[in-house]
Parts: structure tokens; C-alpha cells; sequence
């Protein structure tokens, strides 16, 4: 690969699958002991210098000066830090990889109502991107399909494997859809009059509300006559409508929020809030419904020109001291290994460590369905854990040693490491 | 510049119109008499001078005599206008009447882009200039809509396409119905001009910047045109310099200079600029919104046109509208009316426009605001009469009443500030256009009425003198009230139908009547169709009209804070200067000293004075103590797009280096303020890398509250942007972005290379040319000055530097070699992403390199791109920086720099380096700022955390010894934004009758990379 670096490319330009040499690590094959970290259960507290010992996958045990079996590998980590691998919700990786290249796009499906469509159909796991997404702890991601409307289902994948089926955590997590927007823009490029954009937004809620009605007589139908031409939109939102999987509202504005929420509760549907620069503001009816937030704005700017210059910084502190349930996520590829930064970044603007750490944990896994399982360093629970020389959401200790998925020890090297010391030693010389 | 035509007329009254004629008279010619004296009015003769109970003397057009004691002259015709009062007709300076305007193009974003203009005639290259046009010469006067002005007291226009950049000529006329011919009053006014390119198919310029460089061209080519072709006809054997009829047009412009349309403040200021630059007059049509930066625009001392388009109360009025509303929004509603009152008091010259109101009818209505909110009434007339004349040239023919001016006037029942008062009629050299019925009555009141040998109360309601009438009456007894049908007026006649069913059946009877005096009397029609007499009289007044009004009045008490810029977060006034002792602070030098632990800091007159152990504040000093925290030198961006007023791009043409962002810093950008808050002091904002030579960059300090010139940093040299790659030969731009030379890498180098050895030969024409004995430059065709090649001209001395947008490894290496033949060097690879492959390359050219600190795979020339790129080039000795291009990560630059720690082990003072001494250095600045070292300027920051920390944030960030952002501050300031804003739209929900949220668009954004296509791209803030 590294002499064929760009041949390799432009095979991926004609849009033929290009594959890398990261190998995906094979089944644990013996018990390996963590010694002397500093564990960041999640779920029991911070544990410092214990041992975990990872068995057939699972967290065997965890404890004071553990007695390892015979065979097991023996890691010392005393003063590091161990933590859950990082689960990564709201991303596009292994649908794109490079974002001006359409060849190599496949995260954005055409049309307004999509429910059918399925992220894992088009997920690439040689993707260039995982490998430096999982080198900064990222061990799990949700796919999701972006869209105007009604985009489609995500799933949760781990990042290390041979093919989408290897990588599945979950294939059927939710539905997504981008609630219409609300904001009436009057700026320079904005030909339509109030008014008229106020109906075209009114209009493309009752498609919405339209498409689940449709879907709604579908199910009553078809529960009167299980034969009758299946519809793969509406076959698609019937676990949707019986609230067997959650939809993830993309919302930003806090009408488009209190919108979707009247929504889903007419509708008796599971909701999850993606985005949510506005949720701040409805602390309480985010509460009440028991509607968690996936936050993916850390970075970003004031959404409006009155907000304080560092609103969405403080946002992830607000929406956890109002007792609202959050996770952090991406809506992107690459920025994903970032996400242990903007965790940080929150820290510094108010929010508690500890409630980060689990935003990236314990909380995803919950919102995924996948909390028994994944999530936190406990006995039972797979072993999916990464050990970071230090703080892990601070670039000046954040320094991920080891990451384990299912007691699988990844390879954590990636294209740039590669790069990185191939033009090294040209510079040696 | 006015031709007074009929200058000599005014010597000739008595003569007959009907000689200054060409036009020959077909049928029986025309003799009325024209000679009229209209008595009993109060004749306002000009802003100065009213004569109450005057009589005007009007003939042949115009005014004869004028005056309290006049004797109304014999065989005149005596038009009685007691308790009316007479103006002198207003005059629109503003205006496109008679002409038929251009709609604007739908510019269609499939089609491909036109880069030269359909040429015809011997116009200008570019479609956006129009000076040739002489818009007199398209003059159609327009029944309909001259009637639309009249109606609000204008009687006189200036007029001409208001379209393109340069528009061409206007001409001034009458609004009155005839010949055109009859009508200019001056055919030849203004030059307009306006930064808005409007119909031209052309792509250039897509920028403001681009605007102002196509005008500063434009000029310097007029004055090379004038003596191309003085010097050709002394010696007609060299080549013929090319005939321009644009150029030509523009002969005299120094002398005659534009009257320009800006519509914003800052626009405003920026022509004034470019006015002062070419020593030209200009009339400047402003934005309403001037209260905002007064001291500037009283300082430019230019005559203003000043729109009347008060905002719209704001869209507050439902529970969820108010997300869509800014404070900015609220304060401009508020105090836009007070704006002509500001202008006053500062001794500013105004005229008023209605061009922009949607309903002609507001302007009165917005003049009589105006005014409750402080401007003197004089002035206000001045505005609509004197003035104007003045600016078009034609104050000795309009404006006034005096002897020998136009007999342009118009009648009102009232004082023109008075809510209620109507023009009645309008006169234009003498002839009357009647807009009102003259003769028209308020027939509000009660009155005795006996009808048939019954006693009633007759009352009519009025709501005279409102134009819209709408009247409604009944007639009552003791024991019983009708309802009067169908009340109409007809001038001087009132008509009702009094049901009289519940007397007897089917019994209407429909009464028609005139007022006179106190009795209103006429015929009935009975149910039998015979016709009878009747007379009510007026018995008094149907309530106290009083009272509804003065509920009415205008709110004129404002509670909105002024600040600049006037949106939130905006300040109030400069922060002050401050000596100081920072104490025990740990001090990030970015000098050799490195990191100083428990060290103090003195400050004195926005220099950094000394570093030491235990520093007694001087007296006069602050002592501000920094124990637990940490001091570093203000955060400076080598590549920013903030606080740029439009495109960032002029990427109409592979090569634009006329244009500079220098002529559209925006000042107003809350960009600058956010990032204060991140720690920034310093930025280079560049021209965006649509094209391979770009425009001059500007260095900036973030003085937020300053004006756009005082932010401006000027003592480091000139730098300019270059770009390579996907995004010069427009990789992503889409399909139709096919056909513009450079296409490959490979045509990036040739087009580069060319325009520099345009340059060099450029440079030694001048040269021979200079060179040459005075009488022989006299005739000898001249070399045109050329904006575009003088850039490349500096950059081959090494008086301007260069700062290039790159990506990969070949493309860096051709610059360098391509500079390296011309003999200069590249200063700086921009966000340059593969250097860490050719470092060694770099250092030896003498590159420094910014650098994204790890985004990639955006697109296909970053797929290369790694995290490690900035501390493989510091290794190899490039002085490295790390760059935002992005107003969202400018605020981060901290954290972006602790990525090198991160993903190379960077020691982290070497990373600190990265975000101030390094691209201090590279702006070629360093002597002033990027470190903290006695002498450079006090730009500081002190952070809660060691700044690399991801737990890091600036509680407080100096400029030049003041004191910009505070945290604590910030608090306070959230709090009164938050409270004003309430008060504000409580105080729109109290006056506000208006439901429609006026539509007002908003200033172009200043961060489109690419101007005629967006992009689609996971990070498009980035290139």
C-alpha cells in the first residue's frame, strides 16, 4: 500500500473498493490482564490501580491485585487511564471518504422519504478514515444516512472487521429524520417572501405527517389482511410506529424540536434528539418525555447572533444539570476522532467528567439498545476497552496505547502514522 | 455641469412658450392665457421664508412675482386659495422615472460562466460599466407613475438607469405631462454609480472588492485614454490606441466625480474613500442607518441621499416569531427615525428619496416621523427642496419660489408635517395636475334636521381629511336611531339613504346635499320618485377628535443602547488605555525564554515594558493579579475570511490582483468579537483561492468597536493570496466549470509564469517610457497603468509577499521553482498540507508553512493530508503556524496548535510558537506583536489553564493595553442584551399596528469560497 498510495487512490476514484493493510485482529484467543490502571468504570466509579481481565471476549473480572490464569497476557498499565471504547453516535464513516469526490459518496439518498434505506447496505470498512478515527479511542460508531426528510436507518458498528457483517453491533438501530425546517431567512440570497416560506414549511410538516399516516394505514391494513403488496417504505416504519425502534429527530431550532416532540407523542413513536442547539431551552419537556439529546455542535459557532459567544460550548452542561440524558456525537467522518476533544471542551465549559465521559459510553449504548453489552467496564459485559497514557479528552495527555473490541487487541496504526514515518526518514537522511 | 437651457427664458417672461419650441403645431394652435395669481395662501417661497396670506404669480411656466403686498396683476386669472397653503414642489434626487428598468437576471447556475461581454458600439469591457449611456436620451415620461410622485409633493426628478456599477448619465425633469423635450430641465446631471453589478451577464466582478478594483481601473484608465489619444494626434504613425466610448464618456469625471448608491453605512465611508482617493465630488445615497457611525460620516463631510425606509417593526407579535429577530433588528426599528434629526445636529447635508419605500405614500408619512423624532422642519424641507435642487444641479430652477424659478408648486390643505394634511394639487411649470378635489369639506358633526315634520339629529361621521374617506351618519329621535346607507362624498356634496322602513314600509329616501357655511342643504328623492328640498344645520361637533390623536402620537422617548457595531455584543465606546502590572502570572513568552513561572508583567502605553521577578506597580499603574493562570501573547490567525463585507473571492478571472481586501474590511463582523473571546488579537484576512492569483490580503487587530480603517494594521508590508490545486482550476465547482484556462496543474504554472513576465515587461515599458525627454512622452502613446500587473510588479520586488493556498507536494515545488526564476521567494504555503513531504525543499527556498492541524479527506488533494504535517516542517526548520480559515476554528486556534503536541510529541512551547511568534513572523509583523518582549505591542491573553489544554478558555484578552473582552464582562453585557431585547419588543408589541415583518434582506455573507457554485463538502468552511 504505501508505494501504491496513489494508484490505490484512483482506483477508489473509478470507484472500485480499495482495501488497506490494517489487519483486523482475530478472536481473543487467550486471557489478557490489565494491570494497575486507573479504570473509568462508568457505571461504578473511577478505580484506580485495579487489574481487569479480559476472557473470551468479556470482562471477566475486575479487581484490587488480580490473579491471573496461566495462560493470560499480562499488560501493565499502571498510571494510564482505561476507559470504555468510545462509541461515536450521528456519523457518515464508511459512507464517504473523501467529501468532494461524488464516486466516493453514499450517505445521502435522493427523494423526501426514505425510510427503507439502511446505511449498512453501502458501509465500507476499509475506509482510510476508520483507522485514524479508532487510533483516538473510537471503538464503535453509528452509521447514519443523512437525507432532507425522512433519511433512513442507521446502524452501530465496531471499527474493526473484515466486512459490514463482521462489524455489526446492531443494523437496525433508528429511523432518521431531518425535521423541516422553521427559521424564516431573510437573507440576501432568500427570494421568497416570509409568508410563502412560512407555507412551504407548514407543507413539508404535512408530508411528513403524511408519510406516517400512510404508514399507519399500511399497518391496519395489513393487520386485516397479512397478504396484501408490501410497500417497502411503509414495511420499513412499522417498528417505528410500535415504538420498537427509536427515531432520531435531526433538529436544531427550538421549534423544530417542540415540533418533533408534539410529533412523536401523538404519534406514540420513541424519540432521540440529534443536533439540538436548541434543546437548552426545552430542558424540561426533554425530560418529561424522556427524549435523550445527541449533541454534535461542541465546536460550533452561536447559532444566532444575540446567543453568547460560547452557547454551544456550555449547551452539553446545561442539558445534563437539567437531568436531560446526552450523548456526543459527529455528523461528519474524519472530525470523529475529535470527539474525545469536544467531550473535553465541555468539561471546560461546565460540564462534570465524569457525565462526558459517559456521553461517549454508557449513554450511546443506552440510547442503541446496546447497554447490556456495551458501554462500561463491567464483569460480563463485553470487553471492548482502550487504554490512554492519559486524560483521554485532552490533546495534551490524550495518547491511546491499546483498544480491545471483544478482547480483539486492535491495530491502532493508521494511514497518517504510516505517512508520518515514511517522510520521517526521507528527512533523516 | 447643469446647462441652463432655460436660464434665458426667465429674462423673456411674458414671451410666449410657444417659441422655445421646435415641434410644430398641427390643428389650432394653442393661446390660453397663462398669466394667474393664486391670493390668500400661505406661501412657503423656501425653507427660509413664508409669507402668510401671500399672493404667487405665476406665467408661462414661471414665477413672476411672489409676496405679501403684491398687486395681483390686470387680465389675471385669480385663483382664491385662502386656507390652504402653497410649497415649493418637491424634487426626487434619486430615481429611475422615465426610463424603463432592467429586471434583475435570474442568474441561472447550470449555464456556464460568461467571462467576456458581448462588446458593441466601442463600450467598455465590462458589462457592469454603462458610462456612456445618456439617459436623457431614453426619456419617456410616464403619466401613471409621475403621478405617484406628485401625489407626494414632488414635482421634479433625477433620473437614469439605476443599473451597473458605472450607470451612465442621468438628467433632471419636470414631472409634469408633455413632450420630453419640454420636460429635461437639465439634460446632463450626474454620473451614477453603485457597487452592484445588476444586469451584466458577465461574471466580473462577483465581489464587492472586485467592484471597487473595476472602478479604480476604470479611472486610471480615463486618464490614460485622454492622453493616448492627445499624444496619437501629435504623432498619428504609432499604434492607434482603441476608441472607447465608456472611457470617453468619463472625460471630465475628476471634476464631475458619481453620485453613488450605497444603502450601507460602511459602503458609504468606502466610496468617500475611493472619492478622496481620485480627489472627485460625490453625493453619497446613504443607508438611513447613519446614527450608527456618525463621527465618520460627519468627518467625510459628503452630501447625503437619505432613504426613508424605516424598518418594519420586527416580527414579535407570536410566541415563536421572535427566535427569527436579532437585537440589531429591534434597534433599528427603533431609531431609524431619529437618523435625519442625528444628521442635523452633526451638520450633516441631506436630501430626502422615497426610492426604496414599497408605497410612495409612506414618504410624507416617514418625513412628519422624522421630524416627532427631532428634525427641525426647515431642514426637512430644505431636504425635499433646496438640497435636492442643488444636488441635481438645478437650483436656480427649482426648489424655491423665488422670482424667476419654475412655477413648480404644490397646494396642500395644511402644514405639510401635519399628519393629516393632503397635497391637493401639483404644479409643474404652470399647469396644474389636480390630485384632490379642492373644494372637498369635512362633514363631521351634528346637525338639525326635520324631514317630513319630524325633528332629527342628523350625525356624520368623517374621517376627513384622510384621503380614504370613510363616512358613515344616522339619523335619530327620542325613540328611534337609523342607520344611513350608502354615505358617500363627492367633493362639496354629501350623499346618503336614510331607511326610513321603520316609519313605513318600503319608504328609502336618498338624500344628496352641499355644505355651506353651517347649513347643509339639497334635494331628497321620496319613494313616489318625487324630488323635495331639505336643510340640516350644524348643531356641533361629534366628539373630541383630540383625544383619539393624542393616543396616537409617536413614541419618541428611545430606549436601545447605541454601539458600534449596533447588534449585540457591540461597544458602547473604546476601551480605555491602562498601565499595568500583571503579577505572577506563568508567563508563555514565545521568546527564547521560553515558559516563566510566578512572573510579572508591566504595561505601559500599549507596549509591553518590562518582564520580571517581583515588579512594584509604578504609580498610575493597575495591578491585575494572574496567580494560577497564564499569560501569552495574543492568538494571531495567518489565514482568516472573517470581517470581510461580501464574496472573499473575485474568481472571475485566473488572475485578479487589482483587487484588495483592504477596500472591504467589515468592521461590523461579531466574528471579531467571538474570537476575542478565544484569545485572537491579530488575523490576515486574504482573498479566498478561487483562482491562482488572488487579491492583496489585509492584516487586521481585533480593535472590535472600531471603525474598518482602525482595525486596519499597517505597519507590516503588503501581502497578497495565491492558490493551486482542485480549487484554482475548479475541480469541484461542477460541469460547466469547464472552459476557464488554468485546467490541470500543468496550466496553473503557465498561467502564473505568463503573468509575471507580464509583469516584468510591464515594468521595463514604463521604464523606456519614462526614460524618454518630456516632449517626446507628449507623443508618444503612454503604457496603461495596469492595477493588475503593478501587484505582480511589487511581488517581484519584494515589496508585497506572498501567502499561497497549497496541498500537494508538486505543486509547492513548482511555486518555489517558478519564484525562484523570477528572483523573489515564496513567503508562505497557506494551510499547506503536504509539506511535510518537500520540508527540506521549503527551508532551503525559505518558505514558512501554515498548516491545518489535522483536517483531511475533504477532498481528493487532502487524502494525504496527516496531523504530523506541522511537526515534520518544524523539524526541517520551516517556521510553522497553524491556521483557521474558518471563523469557527479561529475561536480554537489554542486547541489546534495542542494537536502537534498531541500527534508528534511538539514540545509545547514550540506549539504555542505555532499561533503567535511563528505566523507573527510570517505576516512579517514579528517586530511588533507575537511574543511578549519589552517594546512589542501589549497584545495578551490570560487563560484560567495552561492554553494548550483542552480545559482552557481566555478570561480576558488585550489589545494594545485596552482591554477588549472580559469574561466578567461578558456576563454583564448577556445580562443588558437580554433585558434590552425584552424591552424592546414589549415596546413593539405597544405601538406595533403593522403585521407584516418588513422583509429586509441582509448583507451578503462574507465567507463564500465559491461564489458561483456552492460546494458541497463535509468541511466548507475550509478550502
Amino acid at each position: 500500500m504505501r508505494k501504491f498510495t496513489t494508484l490505490l487512490l484512483l482506483l477508489l476514484l473509478c470507484g472500485a473498493a480499495a482495501g488497506h493493510d490494517y489487519v483486523p485482529a482475530p478472536a481473543q484467543s487467550a486471557p489478557i490482564l490489565l494491570k494497575g490502571g486507573t479504570l473509568f468504570t462508568i457505571s461504578d466509579g473511577v478505580k484506580p490501580g485495579f487489574d481487569l481481565l479480559m476472557v473470551e471476549g468479556r470482562i471477566a473480572q475486575i479487581g484490587d491485585n488480580l490473579t491471573p490464569p496461566e495462560n493470560a497476557e499480562i499488560i501493565d498499565v499502571t498510571g494510564k487511564h482505561v476507559y470504555p471504547g468510545l462509541i461515536a453516535a450521528g456519523t457518515q464513516i464508511g459512507l464517504v471518504e473523501i467529501g468532494a469526490v461524488r464516486a466516493t459518496k453514499d450517505e445521502c439518498e435522493v427523494g423526501r422519504v426514505n425510510p427503507d434505506v439502511q446505511s449498512h447496505m453501502a458501509y465500507n470498512p476499509d475506509s482510510e478514515i476508520i483507522p485514524t478515527v479508532r487510533s483516538n479511542g473510537v471503538a464503535y460508531a453509528q452509521v447514519v444516512p443523512t437525507g432532507s426528510m425522512i433519511r433512513g436507518r442507521s446502524c452501530l458498528l465496531n471499527l474493526d472487521a473484515w466486512t459490514k457483517e463482521d462489524a455489526a453491533e446492531k443494523l437496525e438501530v433508528g429511523l432518521h429524520i431531518s425535521w423541516p425546517t422553521v427559521a424564516v431567512r431573510t437573507s440576501w440570497d432568500e427570494k421568497r417572501s416570509p409568508e410563502e416560506q412560512k407555507r412551504q414549511m407548514a407543507e413539508n410538516r404535512r408530508k411528513l405527517a403524511k408519510a406516517f399516516d400512510d404508514a399507519r394505514a399500511y399497518a391496519t391494513a395489513k393487520a386485516a389482511n397479512p397478504d396484501i403488496d408490501i410497500d417497502s417504505r411503509w414495511e420499513a416504519l412499522l417498528p417505528v410506529l410500535t415504538a420498537d425502534i427509536p427515531v432520531f429527530m435531526h433538529a436544531g431550532d427550538r421549534r423544530q424540536i417542540e415540533q418533533a416532540m408534539q410529533f412523536c407523542n401523538e404519534r406514540r413513536l420513541r424519540m432521540v434528539l440529534v443536533g439540538g442547539e436548541e434543546a437548552w431551552k426545552v430542558t424540561d419537556l426533554l425530560v418529561k418525555n424522556d427524549v435523550p439529546v445527541i449533541y454534535a455542535r461542541s465546536h460550533s459557532l452561536p447559532m444566532r447572533s444575540d446567543d453568547n459567544y460560547d452557547q454551544a460550548y456550555k449547551i452539553p452542561a446545561l442539558l445534563h444539570e437539567a437531568g436531560v440524558k446526552i450523548c456526543f456525537g459527529v455528523e461528519s467522518t474524519w472530525p470523529t476522532r475529535n470527539m474525545p476533544f469536544d467531550a473535553g471542551h465541555a468539561v471546560a465549559f461546565g460540564l462534570e467528567k465524569d457525565a462526558a465521559l459517559r456521553a461517549m459510553t454508557l449513554t450511546p449504548a443506552e440510547v442503541f439498545g446496546v447497554a447490556e453489552s456495551l458501554g462500561s467496564l463491567e464483569v460480563g459485559k463485553k470487553a471492548s476497552v482502550i487504554v490512554s497514557e492519559g486524560d483521554i479528552m485532552d490533546h495534551l495527555s490524550h495518547n491511546v496505547t491499546h483498544m480491545f473490541i471483544e478482547g480483539r487487541a486492535v491495530d491502532l496504526d493508521n494511514k497518517h502514522k504510516e505517512l508520518y514515518r515514511k517522510y520521517r526518514s526521507r528527512s533523516i537522511e | 455641469m447643469p446647462k441652463h437651457i432655460l436660464l434665458a427664458l426667465i429674462l423673456l417672461a411674458g414671451v410666449s412658450n410657444a417659441y422655445a419650441r421646435t415641434t410644430p403645431v398641427e390643428g389650432i394652435a394653442s393661446k390660453t392665457p397663462e398669466l394667474k395669481a393664486f391670493t390668500n395662501a400661505r406661501i412657503i417661497v423656501s425653507p427660509e421664508r413664508t409669507v402668510e396670506k401671500g399672493v404667487l404669480v405665476i406665467d408661462h411656466g414661471k414665477v413672476v412675482a411672489v409676496g405679501a403686498d403684491i398687486a395681483v396683476p390686470e387680465g389675471a386669472e385669480v385663483v382664491d386659495l385662502l386656507g390652504r397653503t402653497i410649497y415649493p414642489g418637491f424634487v426626487e434626487p434619486y430615481s429611475e422615472y422615465g426610463l424603463e428598468s432592467v429586471p434583475e437576471i435570474e442568474r441561472n447556475k447550470s449555464r456556464q460562466p460568461i467571462y467576456a461581454a458581448d462588446r458593441m458600439g466601442g463600450d467598455a469591457w465590462n458589462d457592469a460599466i454603462h458610462a456612456q449611456e445618456d439617459w436623457v436620451r431614453h426619456f419617456k415620461p410616464n403619466k401613471k407613475a409621475a403621478e405617484d410622485f406628485l401625489r407626494v409633493g414632488f414635482t421634479c426628478v433625477q433620473s437614469g438607469r439605476l443599473d451597473g456599477v458605472l450607470r451612465g448619465r442621468a438628467f433632471v425633469a419636470s414631472l409634469g405631462d408633455g413632450l420630453p423635450n419640454d420636460l429635461v430641465i437639465n439634460p446632463q446631471s450626474w454620473q451614477f454609480a453603485s457597487f452592484n453589478k445588476g444586469s451584466s451577464p458577465q461574471a466580473y466582478p462577483s465581489s464587492q472588492m472586485g467592484c471597487i478594483a473595476l472602478i479604480r481601473q476604470t479611472l486610471y484608465d480615463v486618464d490614460w485614454y485622454l492622453q493616448a489619444h492627445a499624444a496619437y494626434s501629435e504623432n498619428p504613425e504609432q499604434a492607434m490606441p482603441e476608441f472607447n466610448a465608456a472611457i470617453a464618456a468619463l472625460a471630465n469625471v475628476r471634476n464631475e466625480g458619481f453620485l453613488f448608491e450605497a444603502g450601507d453605512d460602511q459602503v458609504t465611508l468606502r466610496f468617500h474613500r475611493i472619492a478622496t482617493e481620485f480627489g472627485m465630488p460625490t453625493v453619497i445615497v446613504g443607508s438611513g442607518h447613519e446614527y450608527e457611525v456618525i463621527e465618520a460620516i460627519k468627518e467625510a463631510g459628503r452630501t447625503l441621499v437619505l432613504p426613508l425606509t424605516f424598518p418594519q417593526p420586527p416580527g414579535v407579535k407570536t410566541y415563536d416569531e421572535e427566535l427569527d429577530v436579532c437585537l440589531a433588528d429591534l434597534r433599528r426599528w427603533e431609531r431609524a427615525p431619529s437618523n435625519p434629526a442625528v444628521l442635523e445636529q452633526n451638520g450633516v447635508s441631506f436630501a430626502f428619496t422615497s426610492r426604496g419605500l414599497k408605497n410612495k405614500e409612506d414618504f410624507l408619512k416617514n418625513v412628519r416621523k422624522a421630524v416627532a423624532f427631532g428634525l427641525s422642519k426647515e431642514t426637512a424641507l430644505a431636504a425635499m427642496t433646496t438640497i435636492p435642487a442643488e444636488i441635481c444641479g438645478v437650483g436656480n430652477d427649482v426648489g424655491s419660489l423665488v422670482t424667476g424659478r419654475a412655477a413648480d408648486f404644490i397646494v396642500c390643505d395644511g402644514d405639510i408635517f401635519d399628519d393629516n394634511t393632503n397635497v391637493l394639487s401639483a404644479w409643474t411649470h404652470g399647469v396644474e395636475t389636480n390630485l384632490l378635489a379642492r373644494d372637498r369639506v369635512d362633514f363631521g358633526g351634528k346637525y338639525a334636521f326635520e324631514f317630513e315634520g319630524l325633528a332629527f339629529e342628523l350625525s356624520v361621521e368623517d374621517n376627513y381629511p384622510c384621503v380614504d374617506r370613510r363616512l358613515s351618519g344616522k339619523l335619530r329621535t327620542d325613540s328611534l336611531t337609523i342607520d344611513l346607507k350608502h354615505v358617500k362624498e363627492d367633493g362639496a356634496r354629501l350623499n346618503f339613504t336614510a331607511p326610513f322602513d321603520t316609519l313605513r314600509d318600503y319608504y328609502c329616501v336618498r338624500f344628496s346635499g352641499q355644505r355651506s357655511g353651517n347649513t347643509l342643504s339639497g334635494r331628497a328623492a321620496l319613494n313616489n320618485g318625487n324630488r323635495v328640498e331639505w336643510t340640516a344645520v350644524w348643531s356641533g361637533p361629534l366628539k373630541d377628535k383630540k383625544d383619539s390623536e393624542s393616543s396616537k402620537a409617536v413614541d419618541t422617548v428611545l430606549i436601545s443602547r447605541l454601539s458600534y457595531p449596533n447588534l449585540a455584543y457591540g461597544r458602547e465606546s473604546r476601551p480605555p488605555l491602562e498601565n499595568l502590572l500583571i503579577k505572577n502570572g506563568t508567563v508563555w513568552t514565545s521568546e527564547d525564554d521560553g515558559v516563566l513561572e510566578e512572573t510579572d508583567i508591566l504595561i505601559k502605553d500599549g507596549k509591553f515594558e518590562r518582564l520580571g521577578k517581583n515588579l512594584e506597580a509604578p504609580s498610575g499603574y493597575r495591578t491585575i493579579d494572574a496567580s494560577g493562570r497564564h499569560v501569552t501573547a495574543g492568538v494571531i490567525d495567518e489565514h482568516s475570511h472573517v470581517a470581510i463585507t461580501g464574496n472573499v473571492n473575485e474568481g472571475t478571472s485566473a488572475v485578479s490582483s487589482e483587487v484588495r481586501i483592504a477596500d472591504i474590511v467589515d468592521a461590523e463582523d461579531i466574528a471579531l468579537y467571538r474570537s476575542l473571546a478565544g484569545g485572537v488579537t491579530m488575523a490576515r484576512l486574504l482573498h479566498g483561492s478561487a483562482n491562482p492569483i488572488g487579491g492583496e490580503a489585509q492584516i487586521i487587530k481585533y480593535r472590535w468597536g472600531s471603525a474598518a480603517e482602525d482595525l486596519k494594521f499597517t505597519p507590516a508590508p503588503p501581502s497578497i493570496k495565491f492558490a493551486l490545486g482542485e480549487n484554482v482550476k475548479q475541480s469541484n465547482w461542477g460541469d460547466e466549470f469547464k472552459i476557464r484556462y488554468p485546467q490541470t496543474r500543468m496550466g496553473v504554472e503557465t498561467i502564473i509564469r505568463d503573468a509575471f513576465q507580464r509583469a516584468v515587461e510591464y515594468e521595463a515599458d514604463w521604464a523606456a517610457y519614462n526614460a524618454l525627454s518630456r516632449r517626446d512622452r507628449e507623443k508618444t502613446v503612454p503604457p496603461r497603468k495596469n492595477l493588475r500587473l503593478e501587484a505582480l510588479v511589487e511581488v517581484l520586488h519584494s515589496r508585497m509577499f506572498i501567502t499561497c493556498h497549497s496541498y500537494v507536494q508538486s505543486e509547492i515545488l513548482m511555486l518555489m521553482r517558478l519564484a525562484e526564476h523570477f528572483g523573489f521567494r515564496i513567503t508562505t504555503f497557506t494551510h499547506i498540507l503536504e509539506g511535510y513531504k518537500v520540508a527540506a525543499e521549503m527551508a532551503r527556498h525559505g518558505a514558512t508553512g501554515g498548516a491545518f492541524s489535522d483536517w483531511w479527506a475533504y477532498k481528493f488533494e487532502v487524502y494525504d493530508a496527516i496531523p504530523q504535517n506541522p511537526g515534520i516542517m518544524h523539524e526541517q526548520g520551516v517556521i510553522v503556524s497553524v491556521n483557521s480559515d474558518s471563523e469557527r476554528l479561529q475561536r480554537l486556534l489554542n486547541q489546534e496548535a495542542a494537536k502537534s503536541v498531541q500527534y508528534c510529541g511538539m514540545s509545547q512551547e514550540d506549539a504555542w510558537k505555532m499561533v503567535t511568534i511563528n505566523p507573527a513572523k510570517q505576516l512579517k509583523a514579528d517586530q511588533w506583536v507575537g511574543s511578549i518582549k519589552p517594546g512589542k505591542d501589549a497584545d495578551f491573553v490570560i487563560w484560567n489553564h495552561n492554553p494548550l489544554s483542552v480545559y482552557a478558555k481566555p478570561e480576558q484578552t488585550w489589545v494594545e493595553g485596552r482591554k477588549y473582552f472580559d469574561l466578567d464582562q461578558d456576563l454583564a453585557l448577556r445580562e443588558s442584551i437580554r433585558e434590552e431585547r425584552n424591552a424592546l419588543i414589549q415596546k413593539v408589541l405597544k405601538v406595533s399596528d403593522d403585521d407584516k415583518w418588513k422583509h429586509h434582506k441582509k448583507k451578503k455573507p462574507g465567507t463564500s469560497h465559491y461564489p458561483d457554485k456552492s460546494m458541497s463538502s463535509q468541511t466548507r468552511e475550509g478550502e
